[in-house]
């Protein structure tokens, strides 16, 4: 029997879904997978969740460094790094299927190999892919149209800054364990955030209007491996990793999403005012905020990296999945 | 019974005794002059961070017109303060650790205290030299890939600046460490001298 | 060698050259570098692992504020704004024994409700009310102890980091969470001036550096002197909570606000010129690095630690061990004062809550409760020794050689006792945390 040492980590704790599923689903099954392949390899796991190996925002470096082995990497706080997997932020107002768009980006990554070569070219083999579920609006003021936003501050840090533009409303910087605070004292007066990390952050108790205007998943990160280490695998192990790597992608977009909507009903059940957006509202909406998708797509390609294709690609992988697209951000 | 200030006696007989410790010299080559201007870019940062956060306060409450990207330019700049202070903290001794058995060491044999000085001032210049080399990197790469914080279409800001920082930080530190223990060693001749003279 | 026992080689090793006087930063970053590069016998992993937490381990807006919090704490010294409303508190609390001691635990628990990290108590207060305890004739050993001993209450007391790390961890609402910290903060504010006033009765040599309380000379000062010494002071921390109260910033950019007021108060009372400002800056730039460095090495420790595994083992070990509730609980304090030994405080809630909450929940403990219970344990850490940042912030804040590093330890001692009382009180008894809810 040849034992494998493997680290894990993440920057999350595994409060989080993407964690806590590398936790109790796939490094058990890969066991499992071994074990029952006749126990020929066993791996001997090390880890250390919740950045306290390697932190948020330094994943990929940590892991191609070979400080950890394995774990999950959140391209949407390494945009500098990832930008093409960033495309659905620069889009937003998608779909509220997360499973479409994991599916979709992992799609591009097959088709447009400058985009699926990210991961190699940052030392690492791309085992699986995660969205998050669709983002909407908490505020302590009813929202039934866009103009109800004139004068208030939003916490929407990053890119979701861009999706308050021109409304009205100001963008405030934080992040989802600073919200609570900020909405209470003042500082802010609502959230842009994904209802799965809301509930984590009580939101609703100081936010109760939660306006379902649907902003859309949004593809979050990947479940990775050290290319070297990897490479030194024996390959029926590779192909375990492999394998289990798509049914966490699977079991991921279908836990993730009831989990949304199981969520949204607890909000409404401790005293929440959940509504939606009313359709000719989201699309006045997306007809307001600018096409930072465009200025990506130049940025991109001032880069010499294909990012007009990568966006027409994703706006057609969203057609095809049936949703309601108020906006098509790949036309200027 | 503990009456006295704690320390005072020890203080009294390191002014006649014990030679005093490398720090708040000045540095061979004039090179202190060069922590010292590090040190205050740091301090310059500091300020600016000040006045950054008060004006996004003022313009988000007063004026509906935050700052944009405070809060990434604050978690960015304390690193590169860190590092361009760190050169002149420690040339100042303001580095913690224990003094116990060095104080101990130099009332009583002053020539072992200098020359364990010294070697822990090489330990340090090690260590600045493993993250040194392990870090160089970093400055090409971000560089290369155009590094940024904040958002496209919002506010971004280069990373590079605050990598080149952190370079210059640890080499100078590192050199402050070697030539801190020049100065130990050199300390711990004069007193061996003076023994042999005194027998 | 397996792992685990590089992880406690390395904390042999770590003690003695702490102990021998190699600079703690260097002691923690170098032994890490060896640790790792044995447990995983490649020296660019150990190195790497030393560069990244170089660049990301002090990277964060909260940290980053952390000089700012310093500043304020220099101006309010500089511009003798700590001074004069030391002078008041000594004439009213003179004929208490004990009095200026309760008077720097009282003002702590204030400032407490301005700052969420602890940090930033233990640097102001060391700046403002050391010397002014050594001035009245207390004991330096004491004094630095006061100050170290009640920074915690910076993260008990409300806003508090710690706190919403526990929420997010445990999945608890963040105001529920302050609001359950007010009484146990309070608590453990009286019981720290309960000590210091039976001390100073029982055995005034540990309080008084004459041995004895000096016998109180001088003239009273009039009422409305007092209230003309008293009004700075009131400006700034009615400026500052109003605003962080009012919504107008966070807790985060209170430092910013303290630290812009403090210098217009020093410049209205000419008590600043360009050079003395100058210096107070350089000052406040080589504390931060100081305690900012050594936080760096503490994370490569912490990191080195979690590469090891022996954390996640202890935690697998309790959660299998069959424990009952009240044994539970009484092992899992214990490893945590354990763990805050050598790591620091964010880094503990990390590494335990993940595996120690399940079973609490299992055991149908309230969660707020037993956060409560976490947080004070895991702040317990900011005083012990090798590693305790409470203390080693008040030796870069004081920068006197005269006061070493033992005698701050030393000096928190009792404190650290205190705590544990409360500590075990708030255990025995949940209504404590749960009252105000
Ligand atoms: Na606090
Ligand atoms: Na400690």
């Amino acid at each position: 029997q040849q034992t494998i040492k493997l680290t894990a980590a993440g920057g999350h704790p595994p409060v989080f879904l993407w964690v806590k599923l590398l936790d109790e689903f796939y490094i058990p099954e890969v066991d499992k997978r071994l074990a029952a392949a006749g126990g020929k390899h066993k791996v001997e796991w090390t880890k250390a969740w919740g950045g306290t190996l390697i932190k948020i925002g330094a994943e990929s470096k940590g892991i191609s460094d070979g400080v950890a082995d394995f774990g999950f990497v959140g391209t949407l706080f390494e945009a500098a790094k990832f930008p093409m997997q960033n495309v659905s932020y620069v889009a937003p107002f998608g779909t509220d299927n997360l499973g479409a768009v994991g599916s979709i980006v992992a799609d591009m990554q097959k088709k447009i190999p400058a985009m699926g070569d990210t991961w190699t070219k940052n030392g690492l083999v791309y085992l699986g892919g995660t969205a998050l579920d669709t983002y909407h609006l908490w505020t302590n003021f009813p929202v039934k149209s866009i103009d109800d936003l004139k004068g208030k501050k939003i916490s929407a840090p990053g890119p979701s800054a861009n999706w308050v533009k021109n409304t009205g409303a100001v963008a405030v910087a934080g992040s989802l364990p600073t919200y609570y605070e900020d909405i209470k004292s003042g500082v802010s007066n609502g959230a842009i955030t994904f209802s799965t990390g809301a509930w984590g952050a009580k939101l609703h108790e100081v936010a109760p209007y939660v306006t379902k205007v649907n902003f859309g998943s949004m593809y979050a990160g990947a479940v990775v491996m050290n290319k070297r280490r990897f490479d030194s695998l024996p390959p029926e192990v590779q192909q375990v990793f492999r394998e289990v790597g798509l049914e966490y992608d699977k079991r991921f977009a279908e836990a993730q999403r009831s989990t949304a909507d199981a969520l949204l009903q607890k909000m409404a059940a401790a005293g929440a005012t959940v509504s939606e957006l009313p359709a000719a509202e989201r699309q006045r909406w997306a007809d307001t905020i600018p096409n930072v998708a465009q200025t990506w797509a130049t940025d991109l390609q001032g880069k010499g990296a294909p990012g007009t294709e990568i966006l027409k690609a994703y706006m057609e992988g969203l057609k095809k999945s049936g949703a309601q697209l108020p906006r098509d951000w790949s036309v200027k | 019974m503990n009456l006295s200030t704690p320390g005072t006696g020890g203080a009294a007989s390191r002014v006649d005794a014990a030679p005093q410790d490398a720090y708040n010299l000045p540095l061979p080559f004039g090179l202190h002059r060069l922590t010292q201007a590090l040190n205050a870019l740091g301090t310059l940062m500091i300020i600016g961070l000040m006045l950054l956060i008060n004006a996004d306060i003022v313009g988000r409450t007063g004026f509906d017109a935050p700052v944009r990207g405070v809060t990434e330019l604050v978690s960015l700049s304390i690193v590169g303060i860190v590092f361009l202070q760190l050169a002149d903290t420690l040339r100042c001794g303001r580095f913690t650790r224990a003094d116990m058995l060095l104080d101990g060491l130099k009332r009583d044999r002053p020539v072992l205290a200098a020359r364990l000085q010294a070697l822990y001032h090489l330990l340090g210049a090690l260590l600045m030299a493993v993250i040194l080399w392990a870090a160089w990197p970093s400055l090409t790469e971000s560089i290369a890939s155009r590094e940024y914080v904040g958002a496209l279409g919002d506010f971004t800001a280069p990373v590079w600046p605050v990598r080149l920082m952190m370079l210059v930080g640890l080499s100078v530190t590192a050199l402050t460490f070697v030539l801190l223990a020049v100065i130990d060693l050199q300390r711990g001749q004069r007193l061996a001298a003076k023994r042999e003279h005194k027998r | 060698m397996s792992a685990t026992t590089v992880a406690v080689l390395s904390l042999v090793l770590m003690l003695l050259l702490i102990w021998g006087g190699l600079h703690v930063a260097v002691v923690l970053g170098l032994v890490s570098f060896v640790g790792v590069w044995i447990i995983r016998d490649d020296i660019g992993v150990a190195a790497n692992l030393l560069a990244q937490a170089s660049s990301d381990a002090i990277a964060s807006h909260i940290f980053g504020v952390v000089p700012l919090f310093v500043l304020t704490g220099f101006l309010v010294a500089r511009a003798d704004i700590g001074k004069d409303a030391f002078e008041v508190a000594n004439q009213l609390f003179r004929r208490l024994r004990g009095g200026l001691g309760v008077a720097t635990v009282a003002s702590n628990a204030v400032f407490a409700a301005i700052t969420g990290i602890s940090i930033a108590s233990a640097a102001v207060f060391t700046r403002v009310a050391v010397p002014q305890m050594m001035r009245f004739g207390y004991q330096p050993k004491f004094a630095v102890g006061v100050v170290a001993g009640s920074s915690v209450l910076g993260m008990l007391i409300p806003p508090s980091l710690l706190m919403i790390l526990y929420g997010f961890l445990a999945n608890q609402s963040v105001g529920d969470l302050f609001t359950a910290g007010i009484v146990p903060g309070l608590l453990l504010a009286s019981a720290f001036a309960i000590g210091i006033v039976l001390a100073a009765y029982f055995k005034p040599s540990m309080v008084y550096a004459g041995g004895e309380m000096p016998v109180p000379d001088g003239e009273d000062m009039s009422p409305l002197t007092m209230a003309l010494k008293l009004v700075p002071i009131v400006l700034m921390i009615g400026g500052v909570l109003g605003g962080l109260y009012g919504g107008l910033f966070t807790a985060t950019e209170a430092g910013a606000v303290g630290a812009a007021l403090a210098l217009l108060i020093a410049v209205l009372r000419r008590k600043l010129t360009a050079r003395s400002f100058w210096e107070v800056l350089t000052e406040t730039g080589h504390v931060t690095v100081a305690v900012s460095f050594l936080i760096i090495c503490a994370s490569i420790y912490t990191r080195m630690l979690a590469m090891s595994g022996m954390p996640q083992f202890l935690m697998e070990l309790i959660s299998h061990a069959g424990f009952g509730p009240f044994a539970f609980l009484l092992v899992y304090v214990f490893i945590i004062i354990l763990l805050g030994t050598v790591i620091d405080s964010s880094s503990i809630l990390l590494i335990v809550l993940p595996l120690m909450l399940p079973i609490a929940e299992q055991f149908g403990m309230n969660l707020i409760w037993f956060g409560v219970v976490t947080v004070v344990a895991v702040e317990i850490g900011l005083l012990t020794p090798p590693f305790g940042l409470s203390a080693y912030v008040v030796k870069s804040s004081l920068n006197d050689p005269r006061i070493t590093l033992g005698d701050i330890f030393r000096g928190t001692g009792p404190f650290t006792l205190i705590m544990v009382a409360v500590l075990l009180l708030l255990m025995a008894f949940p209504a404590l945390s749960l009252v105000l809810l």
